[in-house]
């Protein structure tokens, strides 16, 4: 048998186009691809809509964890929702509205259900999702069985609304049936004035992480920075930055019951 | 010509079904007040005098005591009532018969008829005599209206009466029902007669009474608003059959009646119906259902200008927009900034070291605060003995959270976090 012919080494040109393919790879390989405009609730957070591509998806189970920023994001998405629809807060007593109408939120559009139970949040969550009346569910994620947030998930993905779990971090349950899982870090504190009376907390730098997101192919590690501000005519602006993890001290507290 | 009826000190049912009778004396009823009424005679055969005999007639029955009185205007018809029961007023005799009649007839307010009885002024007569100018600039606008009821103008416009449709259907004495199935079928039953009247009127609901007769002789009643009128009976029976999800009564029922009300003309204008639109009516069953599951009222929140924190806002019950409100064009974007939000605890107390003047220490075990920005003094309306004023400091403890706290008295209490 005669032995084969040595294999063409490959021309310059061959191999610069080669080259040229492998680097687009490699540098595509991390970018989140961009998502359907009619999938998706953009958050008008440029930097944050990239990281997600494009938006939040709807029909998802979204979980926004971590120590600060979890609210002022809900409520930014809030504000988006009820800029033409309607949107639902399954609300534990926490909800301070003046805050959501300074995010831009449209309050006459968005419907108020009380539940104070884990069982009544779950329950409120079903009946909101089944009707498909609001385009927005908002909860704080109460403590439930595996199979009730899958039902969820499932409820949410069949009507086509964006249900918002709001928890510090996610157990194992809540985790498994997220579409998505938002991670939110505080970076930096922003105050406007001095200290004392002439002084106020106008925002905060915080930082987003996306730990799962299961339409945009696994955990993409896209982040986004947010900087809050509400500038007050010649006040000076301040940045803190805080480096201590938080602790559990203020967990034990309740959120109110306002009735 | 108007017949006056005056027939004070009576019950609004009582005061109803008199002017429900009046119909067959006149078409056009002017219900002024509970007590007060007006029928336009113009066309009607006959002269005052039958007319007032006809009305004594019908209203025989309902035994009420009666003044009659008949006039070209209003005030000449209800001055004749006054003056004598029966009277006739004859055309410009209007001033001389109100004359000797008391200020209260032209509906003087209290105040300002002791003012003119301490002028000397107790009689309409006198009242008519006072020049118009001057006395109306003493007296304000409302003088005019009563200087010129008082010579016998009267421009007030006869508004005839709506005549009210009852639309309800009922079922008693059938049987009783012992599950929901039966009580469905017979409310499904119900609610067709609804829509099929409703239909025939061209009238829509805005709200369904329900109400259950139970055999052990109590009465359960539902209000059960529509989001958005409707003559549909698909759509009123998921709204009932939402409001009484998870309901249970402790008897079978035996008796039901459903009354639709809040009646409006019908047809909907509908815009195009896209995948976005959202339906008034599955809002409204979606609202049915949490608060039979829920047991709380759905609300929706409104903010007002205060200085207490809580009292920034209110609740009221949910009411779905217009649909066309919904689908008009959004607002501007909204800029990138995203706003801190104020998470609410329950109150507690929470230890709160002070170093000059400011917390230093928050929290057990305590945590240093690296930012506060505060006091804001805020009176409160406090029971007697508890201190009227709190101050409240935003602060930032080490570990990077923000919390709204307050001084009240020797207390310190944790408000909220932000988030």
């Amino acid at each position: 048998m005669a032995p084969l012919a040595p294999f063409p080494e490959p021309s310059p040109a061959r191999r610069e186009a080669f080259a040229a393919l492998k680097a687009g790879l490699n540098q595509s390989a991390g970018a989140v691809p961009r998502l359907a405009a009619e999938t998706v609730i953009p958050s008008a957070i440029s930097t944050l809509d990239r990281a997600l591509g494009g938006g939040f998806p709807r029909g998802a189970l979204v979980t926004l964890e971590g120590n600060a920023g979890r609210w002022s994001l809900a409520a930014r998405l809030l504000a988006q929702v009820t800029r033409g629809a309607l949107a639902a807060i399954v609300d534990d007593g926490g909800l301070y509205p003046p805050g959501l109408v300074r995010a831009g939120v449209r309050l006459d559009r968005v419907l108020i259900a009380p539940a104070t139970t884990a069982l009544a949040t779950a329950r409120a969550a079903d009946i909101l999702l089944r009707s498909r009346a609001c385009r927005l569910v908002l909860m704080s994620a109460p403590d439930l069985r595996a199979a009730v947030w899958s039902r969820l998930a499932t409820l949410a993905h069949r009507a086509g609304v964006l249900l918002i779990a709001v928890v510090a971090r996610a157990a194992a349950p809540l985790a498994a049936a997220a579409t998505l899982r938002l991670d939110c870090a505080l970076e930096r504190l922003i105050f406007h004035g001095t200290r004392g009376l002439w002084c106020t907390f106008s925002g905060y730098q915080i930082s987003m992480r996306v730990r799962k997101h299961q339409r945009a192919g696994g955990a993409a590690p896209a982040h986004a920075r947010v900087r809050a501000a509400t500038a007050l005519d010649g006040a000076v602006e301040r940045e803190r930055t805080v480096t201590r993890e938080p602790s559990s001290a203020f967990e034990n507290y309740a959120h109110a019951t306002v009735h | 010509m108007l017949l006056c009826i005056s027939a004070p000190d009576h019950p609004r049912a009582l005061w109803e079904e008199l002017l429900d009778a009046l119909d067959a004396v006149s078409p056009l009823v002017d219900d002024v007040r509970p007590g007060l009424a007006f029928l336009d005679m113009r066309g009607i055969a006959g002269t005052p005098p039958e007319w007032m005999a006809r009305t004594r007639a019908i209203l025989a029955p309902l035994k009420v005591p009666l003044r009659l009185g008949a006039g070209d205007t209003k005030i000449a018809a209800r001055a004749a009532a006054h003056f004598n029961d029966g009277t006739v007023c004859a055309a410009g005799r209007a001033r001389a018969l109100l004359a000797p009649l008391p200020l209260a007839l032209v509906d003087v307010d209290r105040d300002t008829a002791e003012r003119l009885r301490l002028l000397g002024i107790d009689r309409l007569g006198d009242l008519a005599r006072l020049p118009h100018g001057p006395f109306v600039r003493r007296f304000g606008p409302q003088a005019a209206r009563w200087h010129a009821l008082a010579n016998g103008i009267d421009r007030t416009p006869f508004v005839p009466r709506g005549h009210a449709v009852a639309i309800e259907a009922a079922l008693f004495g059938e049987g009783r029902a012992d599950d929901e199935a039966q009580v469905f079928f017979a409310l499904r039953m119900l609610l067709a007669r609804i829509a099929t009247d409703l239909e025939r009127c061209g009238k829509r609901a805005g709200t369904l009474a329900l109400d259950l007769e139970l055999e052990d002789a109590h009465t359960h009643r539902f209000e059960i608003p529509l989001a958005s009128p409707t003559a549909q009976e698909r759509a009123m029976l998921d709204v009932v059959r939402a409001k009484l999800e998870g309901v249970t009564f402790p008897a079978a029922i035996v008796g039901l009646r459903v009354r639709a009300g809040g009646l409006e003309e019908g047809g909907e204008a509908l815009p195009l119906i896209t995948g976005d639109d959202f339906d008034p009516q599955i809002v409204a069953v979606t609202i049915a259902r949490l608060e039979a599951v829920l047991g709380a009222t759905v609300r929706r929140a409104r903010t007002r200008p205060a200085h207490v924190l809580e009292e920034r806002f209110e609740y009221d019950r949910f009411e779905a927009p217009q649909r066309t409100a919904v689908a008009a064009p959004p607002a501007p974007e909204l800029s990138e900034a995203i706003v801190p939000q104020l998470r609410l605890l329950t109150v507690a107390e929470i230890a709160v070291q002070v170093r000059r003047g400011e917390p230093a220490f928050v929290g057990d075990p305590p945590q240093a605060v690296l930012e506060c920005a505060g006091p804001w003094r805020i009176e409160l309306d406090g029971f007697p003995g508890e201190p009227l004023a709190r101050d409240e400091y935003d602060v930032v403890i080490e570990d990077g959270r923000r919390c709204r706290i307050y001084h009240q008295g020797p207390h310190w209490y944790l408000r909220g976090l932000y988030d």
